[in-house]
């Protein structure tokens, strides 16, 4: 067992072609935080990142910062705040969820891992701002991918296979994204009482308006009963006027009470970490991403055979599950309720037995998988980078 | 686009047009997402820019025409949609002109497919021979399934009663109401005086009422239209209604030449081009273009009456193609409908032809009543009473496929000023 | 343009291809003759025509299989095409190979209000799919100048953008789902309703492929709520750099209009001529804000671009107060590349990115290149994200101007690479750019691609000779360098 730390491209890349050469799988690590994510590894070797960190170009008026892969988001958070940006995306900080004892998490972790917060339904996820990058394939060979602007179809997007790729293709090094402006105010309007189907069709209502919500959740198990909540951004005599037209629009469904900044912040921050689940340190937990009009039907169902806690987010897109018991976590009823081609489900914290043992990423269908495998073969075809992570032949 | 039309070719005046028309086109393709022949079969080789490249290719080569080409230039409707859309102002119009004649010299069709145009070149243009044949064709009516599908088509747009011959069957002229302020020639026209009389009798006491002296002039007739769009030589309809309406410029003057059929409206227009070259000619066609008025342009300047009576009724105005896209006329009619006090519906997809296009319908049944099917949704859609149009073929042509009545806009814009009630709304 | 050495056997072989297609999907959809094959050899890049072995223009799903894997087998290349309005060759034929059509997939399957989303088959145009659903108030918001004709199926291929990707992103952040067919006939789905996939996304890799990886046979687009409100400002500025500074600012300030469009002098020129729209003709640079949204946020907002473009040395500010006042403002703008028709027999559009803030810099080059080369240019661009598109105005009647005017165009995109911009913003690469992926990428980075290229469709038969412009064989590129038997890791710190 050995724990490789390169400090520059050169190094990375014979690190990898050394492993690539006696068949020893390498696992990527930067702050930790995310190793329980995914299948578990059983790597004999480390490959320490954080070697690569550090924002190496800001350009606020060009909307654009790269930075080394291993760069610590807080860090990045903080330098795009004094510039009143951020990353739009709204990475969620899992780290209370799994219980890591790593540190903060990374740039590249994020990126790896496409994770998205609550704004994901008007901004899209990390793939959507993730602009280029520079590299090294399970090859050993270093190469780069994309650019530094917004508007590039120069070659094939490389970019978005090596988002949500869980580090199974290139071990990052660069990584440029697309930063976008902070909202300058925020305000929640907050509805009680919803059960599941009047929630989504609460959150319906709110998306398909002209108020532009940025952020759209429902919070069954809330203290004071179920919270169903939406949050509109910007200028803040915008936000006074829609916040205040969206309460009228959504009088159907009850009076609703309007957030302000500070307590906004909280919510959504909380809704983006997955706060409501974190405490509840046995449960497995998944995210399953449906259509939001099949949410509450998807609930139903579970009801009958798991013993489950959760939340909706992304207007119903997106169900939180914390599942208690069960030998499986709750695996095989999650995969038989979700029809084909019509969402996906990942098992987010597990023991590494569970996640060992069930299909932690939704199964692909076999043409699918083939052509993944094809796919990895391009890039890492030892199996030396994160072997196993994703699926067991990738 | 590039062009490879040799010096010698470039002399004649012709394709010296064509060769400016076709620099005009960029191969960009907007055209082709308005052409209801590409709509329906989704082919290059059936919308405006693959034409153009076939017409191009035949044109540039001398190439006859083959079996292949002439079916994809037949599928034309010239509704001329292509030419709204274009950016780049190419007179799509003049190219396919050019294009369906070089068909018709150089490519000899099947036997049934001559004859049937043949029989259409020289029966339509003639109110007296279309009247006589109508009445045959009714009889032939119940045996219409033995009959090839193009003619059988034909035969079933056979209207099942002709109508009485109208007021204004024969030139004459029609005194103004009152004060008179213009003096107007009416095109006599050929199958709209048998198939609806009733459009050139609203269309003079709208006229009339209005304070116009409404001229039929003795040796005006079809304006040729039918026989140039099958690629044939119109030019001797163009000169004969040339030399009858610039025998009463001479006479009496003019303000106006009427056209109330937008299908020959748009050939009137174009006379001014078509006898470019005409060196006896060529003034005075420029002039009779000059003077051609679709009659819902005219009474929008002249200024329609107050409504006689309290209208409402929910009218879907279809706008034939050859108006909108033809004449870039839309508005006026639904403005002159709207102030006689009909509610005025717009059919959605409005831009894409019913079918009728002249002869397409008995030409080209099957693509024909594809469209048809199409507009007859899109129009009963909106629950309408009255449908109303400002072409004789289109009004045929949907009247074919609804129970709604079908009506002119000037029989409308009659009724609603004091004319009668259109007897299609009894 | 080389393209790939068609093979004669398979030209000499045609009618008998021709026929086994037939009986897949019957005579009508296949083209053979000569005549009829010409109207396919081109798409909108007309500099660059073929005539293709066959047209085939299939009508299902399963026809689209079928055909595919029959070329398959038969080893038949094959060229997608969609609605044929690529400014970038993206479908211009081979003489060997077949032309895929997906015209005939026209219908929109399926509208979904509450999940925001349209099922649409290929060959319906962008703004059909806007048609479809506006009665509702809703839009497909990516919206290329090509909308009206250019189809939903291309877009993806294309990565599309337009004026309002600033804001609403291009069409891959726009995509929900795909089916499509694999070169061996094989159909698979990729995404849905739902947001993200499981496993590699492919979807996302799929946008942008330009037919090289599958075709498309259904698309799942998401659809957006019609802002309530949209006005624009129309801004002079008395040299580019003050009109670039003030994109600066406005970007500085933290507003992300819905759209930022910039014209040069002679594009003003060749517009007003066209469209008479009112822009001032004493100007150098003319910029177009759209600002959108629901009113408070607009009205907001508009008053401080205001203020910013007057602080930037603005020579006249009009603000949009109509619908109508706003639809003028862009009329010039959309009008620009048929204006530019009209003052020039030929025009060809490069469609590079480059950093906002080297706006000024690439405009002083391209007025250097321009004397160089004796070619008139125009500038419209997308300022809002550096999209920029010279128009180099030429007459392909005249011998050597195509090919200047093809150095002008690479000088700029090399120019733009350097700075730290891109070949292609949102046309692609097709045949037209092919040859210059080397001034953006390294061999290495190319064949990192290719090998994408070979998990896809190894046997190279989609849309070969477009966007790379080396090939190497999938067996070459997947070969290891690997020194075996030695596990080296020389002198690295072990922990």
């Amino acid at each position: 067992m050995s724990r490789f730390r390169p400090t520059d491209e050169k190094q990375l890349a014979e690190i990898v072609s050394a492993a690539l050469a006696g068949e020893e799988p390498l696992e990527i690590v930067a702050g930790g935080s995310k190793r329980g994510l995914g299948r578990p590894l059983q790597t004999p070797h480390t490959l320490d990142v954080t070697g690569f960190a550090g924002i190496r170009q800001y350009e606020p008026e060009e909307l654009v910062l790269s930075a080394g892969a291993a760069t610590p988001l807080d860090e990045i958070e903080r330098v795009l705040a004094a510039k009143r940006q951020m990353l739009a995306f709204e990475p969620g900080d899992w780290r209370a969820l799994l219980g890591s004892t790593g540190q903060g998490q990374t740039l590249g972790g994020v990126i790896a891992c496409n994770l998205a917060g609550p704004r994901r339904i008007r901004q899209g996820a990390a793939r959507d701002h993730f602009l280029g990058f520079h590299g090294v394939s399970g090859r050993g060979e270093a190469f780069k991918a994309g650019g530094r602007v917004v508007k590039n179809v120069t070659g094939y997007d490389l970019c978005k296979l090596l988002a949500g790729s869980y580090g199974t293709l290139a071990v990052m090094t660069e990584i440029t994204v697309k930063v976008l402006p902070l909202p300058e105010a925020t305000r929640t309007v907050a509805l009680k009482g919803l059960d599941d189907a009047r929630a989504v069709a609460a959150m319906i209502h709110g998306l398909n308006s002209s108020h532009e919500l940025s952020g759209a959740a429902h919070l069954p198990g809330a203290s004071g009963g179920a919270l169903t909540v939406m949050r509109v951004e910007g200028p803040a005599p915008s936000v006074e006027a829609r916040a205040a037209a969206l309460r009228d629009d959504l009088k159907i469904f009850g009076n609703a009470e309007i957030l302000g900044d500070a307590e906004s912040l909280k919510l959504w921050v909380g809704l983006r970490d997955a706060s409501p689940l974190a405490d509840d340190k046995d449960g497995a937990v998944w995210r399953v991403s449906v259509a939001p009009t099949a949410a509450p039907a998807l609930l139903s169902q579970l009801r009958h055979a798991l013993d489950f806690r959760y939340f909706l987010d992304w207007g119903g897109g997106l169900v939180w599950l914390s599942v208690k018991g069960g030998e499986d976590g709750g695996a095989h009823v999650i995969r038989a309720a979700l029809a084909q081609d019509q969402g996906h489900a990942t098992l987010i914290r597990g023991s590494a037995a569970l996640r060992a043992a069930v299909s932690v990423f939704q199964p692909l269908t076999p043409a699918v998988a083939a052509l993944s495998a094809r796919i990895k073969d391009g890039f890492d075809p030892k199996r030396v980078l994160n072997r196993g992570r994703l699926y067991p032949e990738i | 686009m590039r062009t490879h039309f040799s010096l010698a070719q470039l002399a004649d005046p012709d394709l010296e047009e064509a060769n400016k028309i076709l620099r005009a086109c960029v191969h960009c393709g907007f055209c082709n997402a308005t052409c209801p022949t590409y709509l329906l079969l989704g082919d290059e080789l059936d919308g405006p820019r693959g034409r153009i490249y076939l017409i191009k290719d035949m044109l540039e080569n001398n190439k006859p025409a083959t079996a292949l080409v002439a079916k994809h230039i037949d599928r034309c409707l010239s509704c001329l949609a292509c030419m709204t859309t274009c950016p780049s102002g190419v007179n799509y119009m003049h190219l396919v002109d050019q294009g369906r004649r070089h068909v018709e010299l150089t490519y000899k069709r099947p036997l049934t497919s001559r004859l049937l145009r043949e029989f259409l070149a020289r029966v339509l243009p003639s109110a007296e021979r279309f009247r006589w044949t109508l009445l045959a064709e009714r009889l032939a009516r119940p045996l219409a399934f033995l009959l090839p599908a193009k003619l059988r088509a034909m035969v079933q747009l056979t209207p099942r009663h002709l109508p009485p011959r109208g007021l204004v069957d024969q030139p004459q002229v029609f005194p103004a109401e009152g004060k008179r302020v213009k003096r107007v020639a009416l095109l006599a026209g050929c199958v709209q005086k048998v198939l609806s009389p009733a459009i050139d009798d609203s269309t003079m006491r709208l006229l009339t009422r209005h304070g116009c002296e409404v001229v039929v002039a003795p040796g005006s007739g079809c304006c040729g239209s039918i026989v140039h769009h099958m690629g044939r030589d119109a030019l001797g309809f163009a000169r004969t209604n040339i030399d009858a309406w610039t025998r009463e410029i001479e006479a009496g003057g003019l303000d106006a030449i009427i056209i109330n059929a937008s299908g020959c409206g748009t050939t009137v227009k174009d006379y001014g081009f078509l006898l470019r070259e005409d060196g006896a000619y060529a003034a005075k066609a420029a002039m009779i273009s000059a003077l051609a008025r679709d009659v819902s342009e005219f009474m929008a300047a002249l200024g329609l009456k107050p409504a006689a009576f309290a209208t409402g009724q929910r009218v879907a105005y279809h706008s034939a193609c050859s108006l909108q896209h033809g004449q870039r006329i839309s508005a006026q009619p639904k403005a002159l409908l709207a102030e006689a006090g009909f509610e005025v519906l717009d059919v959605p997809e409005g831009h894409i032809c019913c079918g009728s296009a002249g002869t397409y319908n008995m030409l080209q049944p099957e693509l024909a009543n594809a469209l048809l099917d199409r507009k007859i949704r899109n129009i009963e859609s909106l629950r309408p009473e009255i449908v109303a149009a400002g072409n004789i073929g289109c009004i045929t042509q949907i009247a074919a496929g609804t129970g709604l009545p079908v009506v002119h806009t000037v029989e409308l814009l009659d009724w609603a000023t004091g004319g009668p009630k259109p007897a299609a709304l009894a | 343009m080389l393209m790939p050495t068609p093979d004669a056997a398979t030209i000499a072989r045609r009618s008998e291809i021709a026929a086994q297609l037939r009986a897949i999907v019957g005579a009508a959809a296949v083209i053979e003759s000569e005549d009829e094959r010409r109207a396919y050899e081109s798409d909108g890049l007309t500099a660059y025509r073929a005539l293709p072995l066959l047209v085939v223009l299939p009508s299902t799903t399963e026809e689209v299989s079928r055909v595919m894997a029959h070329c398959h087998r038969e080893n038949l290349k094959i060229v997608p095409r969609g609605a044929g309005t690529s400014l970038s060759g993206g479908s211009l034929p081979l003489e060997d190979g077949i032309i895929l059509g997906l015209s005939k997939f026209n219908r929109i399957l399926e509208l979904d209000y509450d999940n925001r989303c349209a099922v649409v088959q290929p060959g319906v145009t962008n703004l059909g799919i806007t048609d479809a659903v506006e009665d509702k108030g809703f839009y497909y918001a990516p919206d290329p100048s090509s909308q009206i004709a250019c189809s939903i199926g291309g877009n993806v291929a294309e990565n599309s953008g337009g004026v309002h990707c600033l804001k609403y992103g291009l069409t891959t952040n726009n995509i929900l789902g795909l089916e499509m067919v694999l070169i061996d006939g094989t159909v698979i789905r990729l995404g849905g309703k739902h947001l993200d996939a499981g496993g590699y996304d492919l979807l996302g890799v799929m946008v942008g492929s330009e037919g090289l990886l599958g075709v498309v046979t259904e698309v799942i687009v998401r659809l957006l709520r019609k802002p309530t409100t949209a006005r624009a400002v129309l801004v002079g500025f008395p040299s580019n750099e003050s009109a670039g500074a003030c994109v600066a600012s406005i970007i500085g300030a933290g507003i992300i209009p819905s759209g930022m469009e910039m014209m040069d002098k002679p594009a003003i020129h060749a517009v007003e001529d066209f469209v008479h729209a009112g822009y001032p003709l004493d100007v150098e640079a003319l910029l177009i804000v759209e600002l959108d949204g629901p009113p408070a946020e607009v009205d907001h907002l508009i008053e401080r671009v205001e203020q910013i473009a007057r602080q930037c040395g603005a020579v006249g500010c009009r603000v949009s107060n109509s619908e109508q006042e706003r639809t003028l403002f862009w009329a010039g703008r959309k009008a620009a590349f048929p204006a530019v028709g009209r003052i020039s027999p030929d025009y060809y559009c490069v469609d590079p990115t480059i950093p906002r803030a080297r706006l000024p810099d690439i405009l002083n080059y391209m007025a250097e290149l321009s004397k160089k080369y004796g070619l008139r240019v125009a500038n419209v661009f997308h300022a809002g994200d550096g999209n920029l598109h010279p128009l180099i105005l030429y007459d392909a009647n005249k011998p050597d101007e195509l090919e200047r005017t093809e150095l002008f165009g690479a000088d700029i995109m090399k120019y733009c690479v350097e700075v730290g911009g891109v070949l292609t913003g949102e046309h692609g690469v097709g045949v037209e750019k092919r040859d210059l992926m080397g001034v953006m990428f390294s061999a290495a980075d190319l064949d990192q691609q290719q090998r994408l290229k070979c998990a896809f469709d190894p046997q190279g038969l989609l849309n070969p000779g477009k966007v790379f412009p080396q090939l190497h064989r999938c067996a070459e590129l997947g070969r290891l360098h690997v020194h075996h038997g030695k596990v080296r890791f020389p002198d690295l710190p072990r922990f």
